[in-house]
């Protein structure tokens, strides 16, 4: 293992001595009104950070709570809102934008030479519209919030007392804004790549971009007209789903999982292409096989899509259906299973330098391994007849979301921060970070696969006083996953101003982003660039960038 | 050829040059179609279910509506597909003013549309027929699903409708853009990718007609 | 193949109202199970006349075509596995699994 004495940059000029995306004007209206992708990706990084802090506070109330059985701090009703609002904030305004928004919309047009994406201004717009929709949610908020759980089903979210039409209308706005945001990026694939970008010649990063904006761009549709005929059925009262009117509540499942099945791959795929830019990094190697990282992300984005009914196998559908979504939901997993294998050989005969966002890939490997196995066991349709509902399926999730999304998002700001920032992060305070947000996680989430085995039904507010010890391990490591967050974030923004200025390529990375000096400068690189070298040739040294 | 005027559409700095423009314009307006596609799919696909579900009601709806509205707006909107059909044809040509009153032409047929179906709607209304089968008329028929026909009939041609109209403001801003010789021969994907949006919205009502006037189910 | 002359656009559209014309012929013939082909069918063929002729979707790359196929194939896969329930759900039982009537009483 060799070591990368990454502590002391190589010297080069002063980000202060030559423009950059960030010199180039400092006002608020060329932030407010920048189409510049870098900039916008920052935009998005930062509300994100917003949104993702309020969902983490909902979640701390939540397990706070349960640290008795009965009312420990807030009143059921409460309660059952804000298992709501965690859940909408967390899924729509935090965990699809996350990496697609932030560093998709940064690094996507560098890493395939292009100087920006195919329709900046619309861009821009993406952005209003996601401020826009999120700042919606937080008004349902103050309205009180809505408490029909993320899903909204029906037919309580047609009779529910709370702000389901403020959410749901949110909600809608925001739904746009992921749309504009995947036609952008898949229209710039196609067309802009530079020349020597052929599609099994770019960084993978870039294919995994491609396969989440086809998911957003097709499957947000369904939930726009899902979320509509909610609003419509609850302001209105016209009972799309309502029996006594010829209606059946299934179908509204139906419609919101052909959705949200497809959007927990928009959540995880980008995690795996910055895992996968990660590992090769960080090895020093090309990956194990270009070809089934970049076959399997199509794969998952198709087959994707047909296997929503396995949220339903207890809601009533017929056995024929369930039989059949159970036979499509194995299949799927085949496509995770070849990239977890892609990404450990990949480290074989490599040169492992465990950095932060290094550790972040060993604790996803992990936690994504482990989450994805018991999301295996749920799609086995006899046993989620038992653990449908329960904690089990809360573990699972979250094992998925926290352990494979949110720990991919932290590797990924590590890693790319030098080229976003023109500054280095401090290792050591990285290494204590990723070490409290593993324990935190798992002591959180670890102890509720238990609970749900042992029939803990998920969105209860009390609970039998047997699981009450299981339940106070959990929240206890909520409070240090949130303390491990605040931790990360606050050494970053210190990083932000004090942190040692970075060079163009302080990893000795071969994919294409480390070619430009960091920052880069506005229309990314100083000349057309033409790729000669492929992003993972490790066979040759870095290009040096003289910036 | 009449000159561009001072603020013609030009190759932005991310092209190289405005063919690869049009076509990155074209793909993305596509792609947006096919999420409008999606979009109505599901009420395509709650349609289709109650009507297994429920198909003497279907059956007694179709009865009702009246074809004569459903079949003029059908004609109504094929003429104004081909009206910004020829309209981008005459664009591409240079011949911005015939091209102007082609676009007006599809614009005022879009608008009669809207007229002809408000004119529907509250003959409806005036039946006792409203959505959520609220209305009198729901007190006089009674079968299984006649109230859900009503009430897929008003959410999917609601929605229709209200496609119409952006389609007719979408257009509005194109014929301004035409007057102003903003766009023309050297550049006229804008009015293309417009019209494919036009077209879209006629092909949706071309399987709502069907499904709201013209098909009596096993029943009749 | 370039794109329709003023001529193929004019004949396209009557074809087009000559279609509509059929399907409501159809309508008064009382073709029992069949009047759904029938009208869908004829919608159908319209719905391509519109797609090749006016929209020049044939004109287009392979790669948007085969875009807007897969929203088409999407839409394709929903209606099948939602109506697929729906036409195979079994009634529901009439009473409680044997053996269990015992957990049900009063």
């Amino acid at each position: 293992m060799t070591t990368l004495d990454i502590a002391v940059p190589v010297p080069t000029r002063r980000p202060a001595d030559r423009e950059t995306y960030l010199n180039i004007a400092w006002t608020v209206k060329s932030w407010a009104l920048t189409t510049d992708h870098k900039r916008i990706g920052i935009l998005y990084l930062v509300t994100t950070i917003f949104t993702l802090s309020l969902g983490g506070v909902f979640a701390l109330v939540l397990r706070t709570e349960h640290l008795s059985p009965g009312p420990t701090i807030i009143d059921a009703y409460t309660y059952n809102r804000m298992f709501t609002m965690h859940g909408i904030v967390m899924v729509w305004l935090f965990m699809i934008p996350s990496i697609p928004t932030a560093f998709g919309n940064f690094l996507l047009p560098i890493m395939i030479g292009a100087k920006d994406v195919a329709f900046p201004r619309l861009n821009l717009l993406s952005y209003y519209i996601y401020l826009v929709g999120s700042l919606w949610v937080v008004i349902a908020l103050w309205a009180g919030g809505c408490d029909t759980g993320w899903t909204f089903y029906s037919p309580y979210s047609d009779h529910s007392p709370s702000a389901v039409v403020p959410t749901v209308f949110g909600i809608f706005i925001l739904g746009w804004s992921t749309i504009i945001t995947g036609v952008n990026f898949i229209v710039t694939t196609h067309t802009m790549r530079a020349k020597g970008v052929g599609w099994f010649r770019m960084p993978l990063f870039v294919w995994t971009m491609y396969g989440v904006s086809i998911i957003q761009t097709l499957a947000t549709p369904v939930l726009a007209i899902s979320l509509l005929i909610v609003g419509v059925d609850h302001w209105f009262d016209w009972g799309l789903f309502d029996p006594a009117r010829g209606g059946d509540p299934v179908l509204y499942q139906h419609l919101f999982w052909f959705y949200s099945h497809p959007a927990v791959y928009i959540m995880i795929l980008p995690a795996m292409g910055v895992i996968i830019e990660v590992v090769c990094t960080f090895s020093h190697k090309n990956p194990a096989s270009y070809k089934a990282i970049a076959y399997s992300t199509l794969g998952i984005a198709f087959v994707g899509f047909a296997t929503w009914g396995h949220h339903m196998f207890v809601a009533g559908i017929s056995t024929f259906d369930a039989a059949s979504f159970g036979v499509l939901s194995m299949l799927v997993a085949i496509f995770s299973a070849i990239k977890v294998f892609t990404w450990v050989l990949t480290m074989r005969r490599g040169s492992v330098v465990v950095t932060t966002p290094m550790l972040y890939f060993f604790a996803f490997l992990f936690l994504f391994v482990f989450g994805g196995m018991t999301g295996v066991a749920v799609a086995t349709q006899s046993l989620d007849v038992h653990w449908h509902d329960t904690y089990f399926i809360v573990a699972h999730f979250h094992f998925i979301m926290i352990g494979g999304t949110l720990t991919a998002w932290l590797a990924a700001l590590h890693y790319w921060f030098p080229k976003i920032t023109g500054r280095m992060y401090p290792e050591r305070l990285g290494y204590v970070g990723a070490t409290l947000v593993f324990s935190g996680f798992f002591m959180t989430f670890f102890p509720q696969f238990l609970l749900g085995n042992a029939g803990m039904p998920r969105r209860y507010y009390d609970y039998d006083p047997k699981f009450q010890p299981l339940m106070v391990i959990s929240t206890v490591g909520s409070w240090i996953l949130g303390a491990a967050m605040i931790w990360t974030l606050a050494y970053l923004l210190v990083a932000l101003f004090k942190g040692a200025r970075a060079p163009a390529n302080p990893w000795d990375s071969r994919s294409y982003e480390w070619l430009t000096p960091s920052p880069p400068p506005k229309h990314n690189f100083f000349r057309e660039p033409v790729f000669t070298r492929d992003p993972y040739d490790y066979t040759v040294p870095a290009e040096e960038i003289r910036a | 050829m009449p000159s561009p005027a001072a603020h013609p559409v030009s190759v932005g700095e991310q092209w190289e040059d405005m063919e690869k423009q049009a076509h990155a314009a074209r793909f993305g307006m596509w792609v947006f179609l096919g999420t409008e596609v999606l979009f109505f799919s599901g009420l395509f696909a709650l349609y289709t279910a109650y009507r297994i579900e429920h198909p003497s009601g279907f059956d007694v709806g179709v009865e009702h509506n009246t074809i004569v509205y459903g079949s003029v707006n059908t004609a109504v909107l094929l003429v104004s597909s081909y009206f910004v059909a020829l309209a981008v044809h005459e664009l591409r040509l240079g011949r911005n003013r015939v091209s102007g009153w082609l676009v007006a032409l599809t614009i005022l047929f879009g608008l009669g549309f809207l007229g002809i179906k408000t004119a529907e709607y509250l003959h409806h209304f005036s039946d006792g027929i409203f959505p959520g089968g609220s209305g009198h008329f729901f007190e006089e028929h009674t079968e299984p699903g006649i109230k859900m026909f009503y009430t897929l009939y008003f959410c999917m041609t609601g929605l229709h409708a209200i496609h119409v109209f952006v389609g007719c403001c979408v257009l509005g801003f194109m014929l301004w853009k035409i007057s102003r010789r903003e766009i023309g021969a050297w550049a006229p994907h804008p009015l293309a990718i417009a019209a494919i949006y036009w077209h879209l919205v006629d092909v949706i009502w071309i399987f709502l007609w069907p499904l709201f006037y013209l098909v009596p189910g096993r029943a009749g | 193949m370039k794109e329709p002359s003023p001529r193929a656009l004019l004949l396209t559209l009557l074809v087009l109202l000559m279609l509509a014309g059929a399907s409501l012929v159809f309508r008064f013939a009382h073709l029992g199970d069949f009047s759904f082909l029938v009208a869908l069918g004829i919608a159908l063929i319209k719905a391509i006349l519109v797609a090749t002729v006016f929209m020049e979707i044939t004109l287009e790359k392979p790669t948007v075509r085969f875009a807007f196929a897969a929203c088409l194939s999407l839409f394709a896969l929903m209606l099948s596995l939602l109506v697929a329930d729906v036409l195979t759900r079994s009634p529901a039982p009439l009473g409680p699994p044997p053996g269990t009537e015992a957990r049900y009483k009063g």
